[in-house]
């Protein structure tokens, strides 16, 4: 379980980046998070895992045991200690390129082993395993010795997925995880990680209402750093055109002044 | 294009940076009291004394072949030490793994030492350690730091924020990205760059060596001192094929390691 409440971080100007937001999600639950961009979608995010400390507000986190922390009150070492229990899946698979994928998915467990035995890099035969299990979940097993660079972009986001799933986490959070990715590859991804929310809360920004429509159990709407909207994942034309309307209007504004336009005009006079 | 752009006119914008410089060259050549006549006389006495060194001293030859492996085992082990020494060096001028005043302070130090030329670590060296390889090893791995140092410093600081990140956020503590994250990535350029410096000790392990540090260098300048011209020859020539031949093959390992995706 994750309790997000008024979360509020602004810019030193005064500029309200989030703005009260507040949210609970329970295991079983894949929620996506819409919104158009700037709305403080991936800052929310990074606020769930400390990456971010937000003005005020709080995000409580259950650990394996089952005890509450408070990631934006906790020191150093206590959020060292909450992270190795959070899967992070990022946008771009943001893995070391020149280690294997068995390495990159060992990785994973980095937070939870004693920094000694991790530099001589000292995995033992269990841990390769329980490593190897988690890429045959996502069907790259196959690739555990190859080097991670030379995969392509779903695959690496797979070997992101396998690093979240060897850490057995008690909490998923992943930030665009589809966004550099062709459809198919998208749904690959989507399919993976919706069975993960069966046993561990899980919430990820996406930019694509019809996959969150398809995959998610919930979406919630941040606009302005505000929930606007939190409920059915379908959303209808109408709701989607309150969530991003202001930036499709934006994005006309700008196509009737841009230049091109006026030229085009000029030679149409003409 | 018009035609006044053919006429000598384009070239007045050189007459005053010319005629400045040919000023400040002759200024130079009369504080260093350098004349064409002066080379003149050494070039018809070095050609003198070539000829008076020639043929070399074979009997000397294998006496030579103990202080040039010598030298480029100061040189290897300088390199060694000096790139131990440059990834501490490298990890706390990086703005992303240390704090901005260690990151500061050590990119200080690391233009401190640049500034300060090898032969004079030496010389501090020869007045704590005596005189012998030992200096020189200490002298070498020194200097790798300045160069070693801000370049690997620099490398680390463009690699990708969100790979870090994304270890920092599994639980992972600083040692553990630096091992996992930052020097695999690193590696290849560390390689290239200790491979090049290694290089660059040879050659300087043959002049510290002439200043004190033992090895083939002081075997050159000890010849030349007893007057032995045919041994300082042997010498001279053992010192440009053992540099010749390490830089070969420096080159070719260099040439062979895969750069590709070191720096993404």
């Amino acid at each position: 379980m994750i309790e997000v409440k008024g979360l509020t971080k602004s810019l030193p100007n005064g500029r309200k980046l989030l703005d009260d937001i507040g949210f609970k999600v329970k295991k079983g639950e894949f929620v996506g998070i819409l919104g158009p961009s700037g709305a403080g979608k991936t800052l929310t995010l990074r606020c769930l895992n400390g990456l971010l400390k937000p003005d005020s507000g709080s995000v409580i986190v259950q650990d394996e045991l089952g005890k509450k922390h408070d990631i934006c009150k906790i020191d150093k070492k206590e959020l060292r200690q909450v992270r190795q229990r959070i899967g992070v899946i990022f946008q771009g698979y943001h893995l070391v390129k020149r280690l294997s994928v068995l390495e990159n998915v060992m990785i994973g467990r980095l937070g939870q082993i004693s920094t000694l035995r991790s530099i001589l890099y000292g995995f033992t035969d269990k841990e390769a395993e329980e490593a190897l299990l988690a890429l045959e979940k996502v069907k790259i097993a196959h690739m555990a010795q190859s080097r991670t660079g030379n995969l392509s972009g779903g695959e690496m986001q797979r070997v992101a997925i396998a690093r979240a799933i060897f850490q057995s986490p008690t909490l998923l959070i992943a930030d665009e995880p589809i966004s550099n990715l062709d459809p198919s590859n998208a749904k690959v991804i989507m399919k993976l990680i919706r069975p993960l929310s069966e046993h561990i809360p899980v919430v990820g920004v996406f930019h694509q209402p019809e996959m969150t429509a398809k995959y998610c159990t919930r979406v919630i709407a941040i606009k302005d750093g505000k929930v606007i909207y939190d409920g059915d994942p379908k959303l209808s034309n109408k709701r989607l055109e309150e969530i991003y309307g202001e930036e499709l209007g934006q994005l006309e504004q700008y196509e009737y002044n841009a230049p091109a336009l006026a030229i085009n005009e000029e030679i149409r006079l003409l | 294009m018009t035609r006044s752009d053919f006429s000598f006119k384009r070239y007045r914008k050189w007459v005053i940076p010319l005629v400045l410089l040919a000023a400040v060259t002759e200024g130079a050549a009369i504080v260093c009291g350098a004349t064409f006549g002066k080379l003149e006389e050494g070039l018809i006495k070095g050609a003198a004394f070539f000829r008076f060194m020639f043929p070399p001293d074979w009997a000397a030859f294998s006496e030579m072949l103990e202080p040039a492996f010598q030298s480029i085992m100061i040189a290897f082990l300088g390199t060694v030490f000096g790139t131990l020494l440059s990834i501490v060096f490298a990890v706390l001028a990086s703005s992303n793994l240390a704090p901005g005043w260690v990151r500061n302070s050590a990119r200080f130090l690391i233009g401190l030492e640049r500034s300060i030329p090898e032969i004079v670590i030496l010389l501090l060296m020869i007045a704590a350690f005596g005189l012998g390889p030992m200096p020189g090893i200490i002298a070498l791995s020194l200097g790798c730091v300045g160069m070693l140092g801000k370049l690997l410093a620099d490398i680390i600081e463009d690699l990708d924020p969100v790979m870090m990140e994304s270890m920092e956020s599994v639980g992972a503590n600083k040692m553990q990205v630096i091992v996992f994250g930052v020097l695999p990535q690193i590696l290849p350029n560390l390689i290239s760059y200790s491979l090049f410096r290694l290089e660059i000790n040879i050659r300087l392990s043959v002049l510290l060596g002439a200043v004190g540090a033992g090895g083939i260098g002081y075997e050159l300048d000890y010849s030349f001192n007893m007057l032995q011209y045919h041994r300082a020859f042997t010498a001279l020539l053992v010192v440009v094929v053992m540099v010749f031949g390490t830089e070969r093959l420096s080159y070719i390992l260099r040439k062979n390691i895969k750069m590709e995706g070191a720096l993404k």
